[in-house]
C-alpha cells in the first residue's frame, strides 16, 4: 500500500489526475454532476499544494469559463474546464474557436441524462456532440472515454499530451455514474511535463509575432487552413485510436461498449460464459478517433456478431456499423433517462443474437 | 485614402507597433485613429514585446493585421474573458482589446461587466459608433432612439427595444474598476465654418496611455470612444461628425468616470 | 473474498455516510472497493440506495444486482429483499421496520439501531441532545458483526475512519460514533457468518 492509494469519487480523481499532470489553470462554472471537479480544485488551489497550479477562477457562465481557457491556453498554459450536458452545449462556441486557432486544452463532460435539463443521472447521449464536434465549422476532435475511477485520474495526462501534440482541444467524455462512483485507485505520479510551445502568444520577440486567429477572410486562406485541419484529423485518426479487448479471441458475440457500459458488459460476459456462451468485449478508449481499423480486423477475424451497449438511443452504433462495413450483424441495446441496463438485459440480447 | 481623412489623421511618424499594413477602415472612421493612438502608446511605454492583443468581433476584428503585437482571437463578445485568462496565468503580460458596441454592450455585456466587477487588470477600448458597422448597419445597443438602421427601419423605438445602453456608466457602477473614461473621438465642429478641432484625438492619446499604465498598476481600465460610422449612418463624413457632436455627445457625455490611481491629474 | 451490498433508507438517516464508511473500511483493509451513491434531489426525506462492492479482485461492474447483504434502514428499503441471493443476510433497522421479510432463505438480523443510539446520550458533545443520529454507526458495528470482522481490527479501523471523515465541527461526534459502532458489534459480534 502506498501513500498514493486513495478512495475517491471519479470527479475528484479526475481533478487530482489533472493536478498531477501539472495543471496551470482551471476556469469553473459549476453544474451537477460535475461540480466535485471544481470543488476539489478550489480546495487544492487554496492549499497551494501544487506549485504549477496558478489559477482557479469561477466564471460567470460556461461561455466566460471556456473563453478564459482560450486566453490561458493561448499563452501555452495547461488549462481546462469541466461541465455537464447543458454546459457542454455552451462550451461548443469556445471549442470551435479553440480548434480553429489550434489551441490545446482539456474539456470534461460528465454526461447527464436527456436533452434540455433532463436529469442528473448517467447517459452517453453527448457522444455525437463530442465526437463530431458540436461547434460550428468542422474541426478535428479527440474524445477519451474513461471506464473507471483510476482512468478518470489517468486520462488528464493522456489528454494534455494529445492536446499539445496536435494543438487541439481534447474532451474527456465521462458520465454521471463515473463522476459519482467512488473506487480505490493509485493516483498517477506527479509528472508535470512543461510544454513551452513556440506558437504561444506571450509577446512579440523582435520581428517574430504570434497571431492566434481563426479568421481567414481570403477564401484561399481559409481553404488552406481547413485542409490543414482535415490533414490533422486524418493524422490523428491514423495514429491515435485506442481500444481494449476482453475475451474476444473465441467470442461468438462481442459487446462493443465504452465507459460504464464496458463494466456492465464485463459482468454480462462472465454470466454468459457461465452459461457456455462465448462472449467478449471490444471497448473503444478513444471515441474520436474511433478505433475503426481494429474493430474491422476483429470482424475480419470472424467476430461477426457485435452487440453495442450505450446509454442513449443508439449513437456509437453508427460508428460500429461504419467500421464493420456490412461484415457483421450489428445490434444495439441500452437504456436512457439515467437508468442502466441490467445484466439480464445484456445476457438476453446476446443470446438473442445467437439464435 | 480620401483628402478629408488625410487632414484629420494625425501624422505621428513611423511606429514600431504598427505593421504598416493599410487598414480596411472606411474613410472618416475613428477605428483608424484609435489604431494609431494604441500603437503610439505601446511605443512610448515600450511594452510591445510583452503585450498580447485580444481581437474582438466587429470592425476591429482585423486589428492584429495593423498592430504589430501578439494577438489572440476571442469569440464574439468574450474578449474580456480571454484577457482574464491570459492575465491570470501571465500577470507579467499586458493585454487589451478594441471592442465594438455590439461586442461589448450586447453579446458580450456579461463578460465586460464581470471582468469589471472582478477588477481584472486588463484594458478595454470600446468604440461606440451607435451601429453595427461590420455586419452592415443593424441596430446596436447604443443606437439612439429614432435612428434608422436596417433592423430598425422606422427608427429605434424605446417601447420595443429599450433605450440605448450606456456601457461606461454600467462599468463605473462597479466598485473595482480603476479607470473609466469616455472620450469624444471624432473631430468636432467649431463655431468657425469648416474648421474642426481634433481635441478628441489628443485626449484619446492620453487616455490610451493611462489605460495601459493603470493595467500595469493592477487596475481594470476601460475607455469608451464615441465615434462615427458615416457609411452606415448614410451621412457624409463631415455630416457624421456633426451628428455625433449633436446627438451622441449629449447621450454619451465624455468625462472621467473613475480614476482610482489619479493618472489623469499628472 | 467478494461482497456485494446494498444500503438503503431515507435521507437524513446517514445512509450515504454509512455506505461510504463501510466502503472505506474495506479500502483500509486493502481491498478493491466500489461505492455508488444514489439519491433523490432532496437532502432529507428522499429515497437513498447505495451499492458497495468489496473484493480482493478488480471489480467488473460496481452495480449490485444480487446482494449478499442488504441493510434496510426503513420500510421502503424492504423492496430490495427479493434481490438478495439465497442465503444472503438482511440487516433490518427494527426501530422503523417491524415486519419480517417474506422469505425464509435468508439470515435476518433485527437491530433497534435508533433505540441503541439513543441510549448513548452521555457520549454526545456539549449542547447536543439527540444521540439517535448515531443509528447509522450502530448499524455499521452490527454489519461488522454479521460479516465476521475481527472486533479489535474493526475498532481500530473505525477509529481511523471517523478521524478521516468526522472533521471540523463533526469531530466532537467521534466518541458517540465509536461507542455506537461498539454497541452494534456487541449486539451481533458473536454470531458471525462466514464471508
Amino acid at each position: 500500500m502506498t501513500d498514493d492509494r486513495a478512495f475517491l469519487k471519479g470527479n475528484e480523481a479526475l481533478a487530482y489526475g489533472a493536478l498531477r499532470t501539472g495543471l496551470n489553470a482551471y476556469f469553473a462554472y459549476p453544474i451537477t454532476p460535475s461540480s466535485e471537479i471544481p470543488e476539489t480544485l478550489a480546495a487544492e488551489f487554496d492549499r497551494r499544494s501544487y506549485p504549477a497550479f496558478r489559477t482557479f477562477l469561477q466564471a460567470a457562465s460556461e461561455l466566460e469559463a471556456i473563453s478564459m481557457v482560450i486566453g490561458a491556453a493561448a499563452t501555452g498554459a495547461k488549462a481546462m474546464t469541466a461541465t455537464s450536458g447543458p454546459g457542454f452545449s455552451l462550451k461548443q462556441e469556445g471549442l470551435s474557436y479553440a480548434a480553429g486557432m489550434e489551441l490545446p486544452m482539456l474539456i470534461v463532460d460528465v454526461n447527464r441524462a436527456g436533452p434540455g435539463l433532463g436529469n442528473l443521472g448517467p447517459e452517453q447521449s453527448d457522444y455525437f456532440q463530442a465526437t463530431r464536434g458540436g461547434g460550428h465549422g468542422g474541426y478535428p476532435t479527440i474524445v477519451l472515454a474513461p471506464a473507471s475511477v483510476p482512468e478518470m485520474a489517468a486520462f488528464p495526462a493522456l489528454g494534455f499530451d494529445l492536446a499539445f501534440e496536435y494543438r487541439t482541444p481534447v474532451t474527456v467524455l465521462a458520465d454521471a455514474f463515473l463522476g459519482q462512483l467512488k473506487e480505490d485507485l493509485v493516483l498517477p505520479d506527479v509528472a508535470a511535463p512543461v510544454y513551452a510551445p513556440e506558437w504561444a502568444a506571450t509577446g512579440a520577440r523582435g520581428a517574430t509575432r504570434h497571431v492566434l486567429s481563426s479568421l481567414h477572410l481570403e477564401l484561399a486562406d481559409q481553404s488552406r487552413h481547413s485542409h490543414h485541419l482535415r490533414e490533422k484529423r486524418d493524422r490523428i485518426a491514423a495514429r491515435e485510436p485506442r481500444a481494449e479487448e476482453f475475451e474476444t479471441d473465441d467470442a461468438e458475440v462481442v459487446f462493443v461498449a465504452y465507459g460504464i457500459c464496458a463494466r456492465l458488459a464485463r459482468r454480462a460476459i462472465r454470466l454468459l460464459r457461465a452459461r457456455s456462451v462465448r462472449a467478449g468485449l471490444f471497448r473503444p478508449i478513444t471515441l474520436a478517433p474511433f478505433p475503426a481499423d481494429r474493430l474491422r480486423r476483429l470482424v475480419a477475424a470472424g467476430r461477426s456478431k457485435l452487440l453495442v451497449v450505450e446509454l442513449n438511443a443508439g449513437q456509437m452504433v453508427d460508428d460500429v456499423r461504419l467500421a464493420a462495413a456490412g461484415g457483421a450483424d450489428v445490434r444495439s441495446v441500452g437504456e436512457m433517462g439515467g437508468l442502466l441496463p441490467g445484466s439480464g438485459d445484456l445476457v438476453r440480447a446476446a443470446e438473442a443474437m445467437l439464435r | 485614402m480620401s483628402a478629408a481623412a488625410e487632414v484629420y489623421v494625425p501624422k505621428l511618424g513611423a511606429l514600431t507597433a504598427l505593421t504598416g499594413t493599410p487598414t480596411h477602415y472606411c474613410a472618416g472612421c475613428e477605428h483608424g485613429t484609435l489604431t494609431r493612438l494604441i500603437a503610439k502608446a505601446i511605443d512610448e511605454l515600450e511594452i510591445r514585446e510583452r503585450t498580447v492583443m485580444v481581437s474582438s468581433v466587429g470592425c476591429s476584428v482585423l486589428a492584429h493585421e495593423y498592430l504589430n503585437v501578439d494577438a489572440v482571437q476571442a469569440p464574439h463578445g468574450r474578449a474580456p474573458a480571454v484577457m482574464a485568462g491570459i492575465k491570470r496565468v501571465r500577470p507579467d503580460l499586458l493585454t487589451f482589446a478594441v471592442q465594438g458596441d455590439g461586442d461589448a454592450a450586447s453579446i458580450g455585456l456579461l463578460e465586460l461587466l464581470y471582468a469589471a466587477n472582478r477588477g481584472e487588470p486588463i484594458t478595454v477600448f470600446l468604440v461606440n459608433n451607435a451601429i453595427y458597422g461590420m455586419t452592415g448597419g443593424q441596430m446596436a445597443p447604443t443606437t439612439p432612439i429614432g435612428m434608422v438602421t436596417t433592423t430598425s427601419p422606422s427608427g429605434r423605438d424605446a417601447t420595443s427595444t429599450g433605450p440605448p445602453i450606456d456601457a461606461t456608466r454600467l462599468v463605473a457602477g462597479f466598485e473595482r474598476p480603476a479607470y473609466v473614461k469616455r472620450v469624444f473621438l471624432p473631430i468636432a465642429p467649431t463655431p468657425i465654418p469648416r474648421v474642426y478641432n481634433a481635441r478628441g484625438a489628443l485626449e484619446g492619446a492620453a487616455s490610451v496611455r493611462h489605460a495601459f499604465e493603470v493595467q500595469e498598476r493592477g487596475g481594470f481600465a476601460f475607455v469608451e470612444f464615441v465615434s462615427t460610422c458615416s457609411v452606415n449612418w448614410k451621412l457624409g463624413i463631415l455630416d457624421a461628425k456633426r451628428y455625433a457632436a449633436d446627438v451622441l455627445r449629449p447621450l454619451f457625455p465624455p468625462g472621467v468616470y473613475r480614476d482610482r490611481f489619479g493618472v489623469e491629474g499628472r | 473474498m467478494k461482497r456485494e451490498m446494498i444500503v438503503a433508507g431515507h435521507g437524513g438517516q446517514g445512509v450515504l455516510e454509512l455506505a461510504n464508511w463501510l466502503a472505506y473500511f474495506h479500502f483500509l483493509e486493502g481491498r478493491h472497493v466500489a461505492y455508488t451513491p444514489s439519491y433523490g434531489p432532496e437532502t432529507r426525506g428522499g429515497k437513498v440506495k447505495c451499492y458497495v462492492v468489496a473484493s480482493d479482485e478488480p471489480i467488473d461492474s460496481p452495480i449490485v444486482e444480487e446482494p449478499d447483504l442488504l441493510v434496510a434502514m426503513n420500510i421502503p428499503s424492504m423492496d430490495f429483499v427479493p434481490l438478495l441471493r439465497p442465503g444472503g443476510t438482511l440487516l433490518v433497522n427494527s426501530s422503523l421496520v417491524s415486519d419480517g421479510p417474506p422469505r425464509t432463505d435468508l439470515r435476518v438480523e433485527r437491530v433497534p439501531a435508533a433505540e441503541i443510539a439513543a441510549g448513548l446520550t452521555r457520549f454526545l458533545p456539549e449542547g447536543a441532545r439527540d444521540a439517535s443520529i448515531a443509528a447509522n454507526s450502530v448499524m455499521l458495528g452490527a454489519l461488522f458483526g454479521v460479516t465476521g470482522e475481527d472486533p479489535d481490527r474493526a475498532r481500530t479501523a473505525v477509529d481511523g475512519l471517523f478521524r478521516h471523515f468526522l472533521t471540523d465541527r463533526k469531530a466532537a461526534y467521534v466518541p458517540l460514533n465509536v461507542h455506537a459502532v461498539d454497541a452494534g458489534l456487541a449486539l451481533l459480534g458473536r454470531r458471525p457468518v462466514p464471508a
